[in-house]
This record gives structure tokens, sequence and C-alpha cells, in this order.
């Protein structure tokens, strides 16, 4: 894949807090960081998805080497900040789970119809997958295709979603 | 099955829909579509279906407009410029670009689920931008098996109804016809002499004892009549417990002889599926079915069936019995039993809830075990175990308090259930006592005892049939997950008619051979060589290169995808595949051996092969001299997987075993990368001795060991990036093996 720039770019990380360093969305639609020495198509990866996920952001050329590390995106000036808002949607996008509406167990597997907020999903996890508790309180599920399902606050969901999800959380 | 794992279970359309399909073919000028993927997520990130599909010489996006119809843009191929993909926690985001600084040509949104089928766009997108032409000849099959391949990983079936599992697994019956219809015959036996001594009772009340006392009868005539039946309820007894014993022995001698067909069949299918069926599942998980599973089988076959089956006669028959003994007693006993039956069914659910529950904290103990028993240098080193014991402490107490609320359940439930029984005697005794004591239609007092004896039989059979349903569902889990793997198809198949080399000569040819694990994404493009008998072959290259699956597809553990690999001539899918790997031998990275003695894993190959054979390839193997020093020398017991043997010390064995076994062709995986200097040097004498008079493909990374090669293969990216001895390669200014070569120099 091509870059934007042929500068060459650092050959360390920088933190982005030099007011040199910029972020755009690029006429095709890439994520374009701006160094002083140069310009690259980033992608963004979370640092602490969970425990912290609008913090430490890393930006990572197509190779995966850190290009930049954004501590706080505050320290961004107002077009970078929206312009990393937007990519943190994407980057971070998991599916939220509103309602259970059945949880059934096969051979080996454990089915669930669930409805989140972007639509009704059904979906498979190993019978000894538990949802995991999160820093906030929340719980995540992994289905056996690798998507996350993110039940915010399971004590305040609905009595049907509550009762099928008792033997799953606490 | 990847259609049907896709249609029961993701709720998404196993294939493009047929009007998509003719709307994007159109819209490609009538040629096919090659592949497709399904983008889930629409560009605000909500759960919306749109296609991308692939033509020979276009690319279409095709979007459901607002009134549900087809919306298809198609772009030309050649407008592609990169191709770009943004991996998210559950969103992915491909984006096809055209010309720098115009929009992207197509920028589509998948979740996870969808990557495997985006993926193989991508891969023949950049295969084609480097000037590669990667074609598929079924996109259907394609997407179906990328899409399903996750939940096919974890259960390779779709589950069928559960009366179709059970008709399969009660065919296994079938060679012990005789025994069954015999256990039946005692089974059914019991229940009819069980119905007989309460209605003796009855009567010998009301035919010969009351009549006796009020003198309607003579006292001896009473007496011998009541002797009689007194003797024929001893011999029903007898009779009963001897159907018991020929019940109990038959049945669980058979359910055992199924259990052990079951057993063989399945061992004997695992040894011949492919290797690719090993990758998908834990090792574990396949004991389990062979032990575990087919035990639980036994069970059911040997008493779940019979005991099912007759309590539903004796539940039936009792029925009848009390019906026809009082018609209205009976009523107040048989109407609240389907009740009963349902109270424990839903009992086993409720129970099920709670087992659930306990079994994910009962894994949160183990958790910590398993973390801390073999970490315990580690826990120790950062002083952590004061930590690791509250852990555990806490841990415990959780799942001691939900076993402890599937006792309180357990424990309040049968009581409460037999109290209810027992409200139904009293029941049963309310209307009764008024008749006995001549109110309203007359009831004699041994009817009144037989009904009472039988309404106790009542018990067992509803607590057997409320149990039914999972006892039915704890054996059709373990039938489906034997049958998974009884229905798995080995990947490799040796054709109508294999050819037998003997002996392989030890010609390898590779004619334009390339792999891919997924059908799609080639991991070996277009490999060409031939390796005449005799001859050493390094295989050197960056990791991923395709080495190993070069010696994989030697081996014929998978078959190619296209082009082929030959065996002094012929299509190693011609050969006889066991015969051939008979002649084929391996010296892996990290050698295996079988739990048993040091002489029987050099013979491993070659069971039959004397002592002395043994000793002379031990000795070739450098190995003679510390198995000697073994407290028991060559019968010593290595252990599980030779853990009594150090590193250097397995591998020479393992190339003891190599060497007995005299194969034509072996490959050396790594075999001297895990052991120290002086080892090392050992082993490479042993393998001198070991590749004489052989063709040998040998992987190392240490370049140093391949120099006495006669050739070496350079394969980086899946293809034969260079080839000729270390001499040649070393003299390529710009090559890719001097680069290596001086790169371990620098290193060392």
């Amino acid at each position: 894949m091509e870059q934007t720039s042929t500068t060459e770019l650092p050959a360390h990380p920088v933190k982005a807090r030099a007011p040199a360093f910029s972020l755009r969305r690029a006429v095709d639609g890439r994520l374009v960081a701006m160094t002083a020495t140069g310009s690259v198509a980033v992608r963004l990866r979370q640092c602490f998805p969970w425990s912290e996920p609008r913090m430490h952001l890393s930006l990572r050329d197509e190779d995966d080497n850190e290009i930049a590390l954004i501590e706080d995106p505050a320290s961004l000036d107002p077009d970078s900040q929206r312009t990393l808002e937007d990519a943190l949607a994407e980057a971070g996008f998991v599916l939220e789970v509103t309602h259970v509406l059945d949880i059934d167990e096969e051979v080996e597997i454990r089915h669930w119809t669930v409805e989140t907020k972007q639509g009704r999903r059904t979906f498979q996890t190993h019978l000894d997958d538990w949802p995991r508790l999160l820093p906030s309180g929340g719980r995540l599920i992994r289905d056996v295709g690798g998507d996350l399902y993110h039940l915010a606050d399971p004590k305040h969901m609905d009595k049907r979603s509550r009762e099928l999800l008792w033997a799953f959380v606490d | 099955m990847d259609r049907q794992i896709i249609s029961r279970y993701l709720g998404q359309p196993s294939e493009l829909p047929a009007a998509v399909r003719s709307r994007i073919e159109e819209s490609f000028g009538g040629e096919p579509v090659q592949l497709y993927g399904l983008a889930d997520l629409d560009h605000t990130l909500q759960l919306k279906e749109s296609w991308l599909a692939l033509g020979p010489s276009h690319v279409a996006l095709a979007r459901p407009d607002a009134k549900g119809s087809w919306h298809v843009r198609a772009v030309e191929r050649s407008h592609i410029r990169a191709v770009q993909d943004a991996p998210g926690l559950s969103a992915n985001t491909l984006s096809l670009l055209g010309a720098p600084n115009d929009p992207p040509l197509a920028v589509v949104r998948y979740t996870q689920r969808q990557r495997g089928a985006f993926e193989n766009i991508r891969f023949v997108l950049e295969e084609a931008l480097h000037g590669r032409t990667v074609t598929s000849d079924d996109a259907d099959r394609v997407y179906a098996e990328a899409v399903a391949r996750p939940v096919r990983d974890a259960q390779a079936l779709v589950a069928n109804r559960r009366t179709a599992v059970i008709l399969r697994l009660l065919a296994y019956l079938k060679p012990y016809r005789t025994q069954l219809t015999l256990g039946f015959s005692a089974a059914a036996v019991i229940t009819l002499v069980s119905l007989v001594p309460p209605y003796l009772a009855g009567y010998v009340i009301d035919q010969v004892v009351r009549p006796a006392q009020t003198g309607g009868l003579d006292r001896t005539v009473a007496s011998r009549i009541a002797w009689m039946a007194v003797s024929a309820m001893a011999v029903l007894f007898v009779v009963r417990e001897a159907a018991a014993l020929v019940r109990l022995r038959l049945m669980s001698v058979l359910g055992e002889l199924v259990a052990r067909d079951l057993r063989a069949e399945l061992y004997e299918h695992i040894q011949r599926l492919s290797l690719a069926f090993f990758s998908r599942k834990k090792t574990g998980s396949l004991i389990t079915r062979v032990t575990a599973d087919t035990d639980r089988l036994w069970d059911f076959l040997a008493f779940g069936v019979v005991d099912v089956s007759l309590s539903v006669v004796m539940l039936l028959g009792l029925s009848v019995v009390l019906l026809v003994l009082d018609w209205r007693l009976g009523l107040v006993m048989t109407v609240p039993v389907p009740l009963f039956i349902y109270a424990i069914y839903w009992h086993g659910e409720s129970l099920q809830r709670l087992f659930i529950r306990a079994w994910r904290k009962w894994s949160r103990v183990t958790d910590v075990l398993s973390d801390t028993i073999p970490g315990i240098r580690v826990v120790k080193a950062f002083n952590q175990e004061g930590r690791e014991i509250v852990r555990f402490d806490e841990r415990n107490d959780d799942v001691t308090d939900e076993f402890n609320r599937i006792h309180r359940t357990w424990t309040t439930f049968w009581p409460a259930l037999m109290f209810f029984v027992h409200a139904t005697t009293v029941l049963v005794w309310m209307f009764a006592l008024p008749r006995l004591l001549g109110e309203g239609s007359a009831l004699s007092a041994g009817v009144f005892v037989s009904f009472l004896l039988y309404a106790t039989m009542f018990i067992n059979p509803i607590e057997m049939i409320g149990q039914m349903a999972r006892t039915m569902n704890r054996a059709t889990s373990s039938a489906h997950r034997v049958f998974e793997v009884l229905d798995s198809k080995p990947e490799v198949q040796d054709g109508p008619a294999p050819v037998r080399l003997t002996p392989v000569q030890g010609r390898v040819t590779f004619e334009n051979v390339t792999f891919a694990y997924d059908g799609v994404r080639q991991v070996l493009r277009s490999i060409s060589f031939d390796v005449a008998p005799g001859e050493l072959i390094g295989l050197v290259g960056p990791s991923g290169g395709g080495k190993s699956t070069v010696v994989n597809l030697i081996a014929r553990f998978y078959d190619v995808s296209g082009g082929s690999v030959k065996i002094d001539g012929v299509d190693v899918r011609a050969l006889d595949t066991g015969h051939y790997r008979e002649q084929l031998g391996m010296v892996l990275q990290d050698p295996y051996l079988f739990h048993g003695t040091v002489l029987e894993n050099i013979r491993y190959g070659l069971p039959d092969a004397s002592l002395g054979e043994a000793i002379a390839a031990a000795k070739a193997a450098n190995a003679h001299d510390f198995i000697c020093k073994l407290g028991q020398g060559y019968d010593t017991m290595v252990g599980e997987r030779g853990h009594t043997l150090s590193g250097g010390e397995r591998q020479r064995v393992s190339i003891a075993r190599a060497i007995l076994h005299n194969p034509r062709i072996l490959i050396l995986d790594e075999a001297t990368s895990s052991v120290d200097t002086e080892t090392e040097r050992e082993i490479q004498e042993a393998l001198e001795r070991l590749i004489a008079g052989r063709t040998v493909f040998a992987i190392a990374h240490r370049l140093s060991t391949l120099r006495r090669a006669s050739r070496l293969f350079v394969l980086e990216d899946g293809k034969l990036a260079e080839s000729g001895t270390h001499r040649e390669l070393l003299g390529k200014h710009d090559g890719i093996y001097r680069r290596l070569y001086e790169l371990q120099l620098q290193l060392q």
C-alpha cells in the first residue's frame, strides 16, 4: 500500500504532543498522520480498549510499526481530535447488547440470540467460554468468530434478559 | 455442511442471493462472480446487509436502497491501485483505492464473522496488483467455508433432531439382537411379575382371610389356599430376581460391547483422519470422546433404554390396573401423575441452570490452579503467595456457595414432591375409608390393600420418566460428539487403485505446485523442482516462507491445490499412502517418544527388528552409550513423551528409530535446533550416517548445518526464490541466502 508522501519517517515513534503532529482523513478515506518529517497512512489501535478506551492510542503504519502514541487526544488540535474521534468509533466498535432473547446449549457450543443497538444478532460461544467482567463493571462476550458483545449493565436489563443471564453473570 | 451451519446458526444467507447475483453479473457484462463476501455493517455501523463481489475484470458493491431493491455499482479491477484493510475490535473496514487523491472506489465494513471471506477477496486483489492471477472455481463454497469455519471448528456438525441421533445410536445394538431381546424379555417379566403380588395380597384378604374369619370358608381349605398363595408369591419373587439377574447381566455386557465397538470404530477413524482435523480439535477433547462419552453411552444403552421404556409400560400398566380395580380411587391416584412427571422435569431444568452457574465458578477455581501450580516459581519469585491464597479462597468460597445453593434446591424439592405423593395416598384413604365403612359404593379391604400396594409402585417410574429428558439429552450430546468425529472425512484419501512403489527410489518432483490451507490464500506459489535420488536438499528462508508446507506435501499430509508432487515420476495422490509412508522417515525438532521402553521406541516403525539391529541403529545414532548408562538399559521406561530423557537424548533415540526404519526419503525438520553445541555435534554425526544413500530434505535455521547440502532451496513468500549450492548462493551479491548467512555470522 502506498503512503501519501515519500518523505522518510522517523526511526522511533513520536509522542503525539508535538505541535507539528496532526491527523487528517485523506480524500481516499485513509487516516493520515502528519509529523514534522512527513505523512503516513495509519491505523488506530487502542492500548486499553476497556481500562481507558479514549487514552493511550497507538497509531500504526501498514506494517504495524508504531508511528505515534497519543496519550491524551486533548493534546491534539481540534481538527485532529475530531478525526481521531471518528477513527476511534470504528476501531473501538463492538456490538452493544440491549436485550438477551435466548441462550441455548448444543453439543459443543452455546447459542445466543440478542438484540443489540446495531440490530438483532445470533452468535455462538464455546461451552467453556464465559462473559468477561470488565473494569467498567460491564461484561464482554467473545463469540467463536472473534466478534465482541458488550453488556453495559446486566443488572439493569429487562427481567427476561436478567433471568437468562443469571447463570452467566454475578 | 458449511451452508447448513450458516443458515441454521448464523442467521445470514448461506450464499449470494440469486437476485443480487444476477444484478451483479449483469453489471459485470455477463461475467461470473468469482468471490464474494457479506458486508454486514453499514457506514453508521448498524447491522445491514450489502455484498462485495469479485469478477474476472470487475468488482461490484451491491447495497439495498430504501425500498429494498438492490443498487449495484461495479468498477473495473484495473482501476484499483491499492487495497486497504483496517481491523478493529469487531468492525473491519476494507477500502479499494483508486487514483491518488480520488475518493475510494469502494468501502465496506463488516464484523469479524465475515473476515475470512473478505481476506480471500483482499488476497486475490493484492495478488492481482502484483501481476498474479488467482481464481476461485466455486465462489459459493469458498464463501460458505470462510464464514462457517469458526463454528465448524468449534462443532463440526449441525446437531440432528434428538430422535435421529438416538435411532442412529440404537443401530449399534443390531449385532446384539439376541441379547437385547432376552434383556428386554427379562425386564418385561420383572414388570409383569411385580404386578402380581399386590393382586395376590388383595385376593388372599378378600377371598381367604375374611371368609375364614367370618366362617364363610373352612379353615383347613382357607389355610391351604393361603399357603398356596404364599408359595406362589415366593415363586414369583424367585422368578423376578432371576429375571433381574438375566437382565442386569445381559444389558450391562451388551452396553459394554456396544461401547467397545464405538471406541474401536472411533479410534480407527481417528487414525485415518488427516492432520488438518487434529489442528482443529484439542487432544483432550478427542480423548474424552473415546473414553467418557462412550462410557456415558454404555450407561444409556445398558440401562437407560430399557429403564425408560419399561417405566412407561409400568406406569401405563399400573394406571390400567388401578382403574380396573376401582375407577374412582384409580382416578384420584392417576390424575396427579402427569403433574409429578412435569415437576421432576422442571426441577431437572432448574438444576441445569444452577449447574451452569456452578460450573462457571468452578472454572474460576481451576483457572487459579492451572495458573499458579505450573507457574509456582514466578509466584514465589514475586512473593505473591499471599495474594494467590486470597484469590483462591475467594473463588473457593464462591463455588461452595453455588454448590450449597444446588443442595438447598434438590433437598427441598424431593421431600416436597414426596409430600405431594403421600398427600395423594392420604386422599385415597379419605375417599376409601367411608366406602370401607359401608357408605356409598362398596370397597373391599382386599381391593384397598392391593390398591395401596400398587400405589407405592408409582414412584420409581415417575422418577424415571421425569428424568428421561436429561438422560436423553446427555446421551444425545455424547452421541453427537462421537458422531462428529465419525462423520469427519479425511482430506487425504487413496484412489481406487493405489500404486505401490517397491522400493521408492527417492526422486521427488514438484511441478508448478500451489497450495493453500484454506483453498484461497496460497502459501506455496507455482513451485517447481526436481530432486534426484540421494540428494541432500536444504530448505531455508524466513519463517512463513513455505518450508514446512513443502515437507508436509512430500509426506502427503495434505494434497496440493494446483500442480503435482511426484515420487519417482508417479503423482503422490496415486500412491498407496500407507505403503509410501513406510519408506519415508521424519526427524522433528521436538521428537515424540511414546510411553514405553527405549527399545520399543527404537523399534516403533519396525517391531520385528532384532535386538542386534536395534543396537546397531542406536550406535549409528550416537545413542548406544547413553542408553547403556540408563538404569535398565534398552528396557528403561522413557515415561510419557519420553520426559525422563533430555532433549538431545530423545533426539538421538528418534534418529535411531529413523535409521532402523531405513526410509528412502528422509525429512529433517530443525532436528538440531533445540540442543546445546556438544549435543548438536553428536546429533550431526548421527545424522550424517542417517542421510547416507537417501533423498533428504532438511529444514534448518542455522545455515551452517546445511553447508554439505547438494543444493539449497530458498523459499520466501511461498516461492522458490533461489536454488543452488552453498557456494553458488553465497556468490549472489543481492541474494536472500547470502543476506541471511551474513546476518547469522554477525550474530555469532
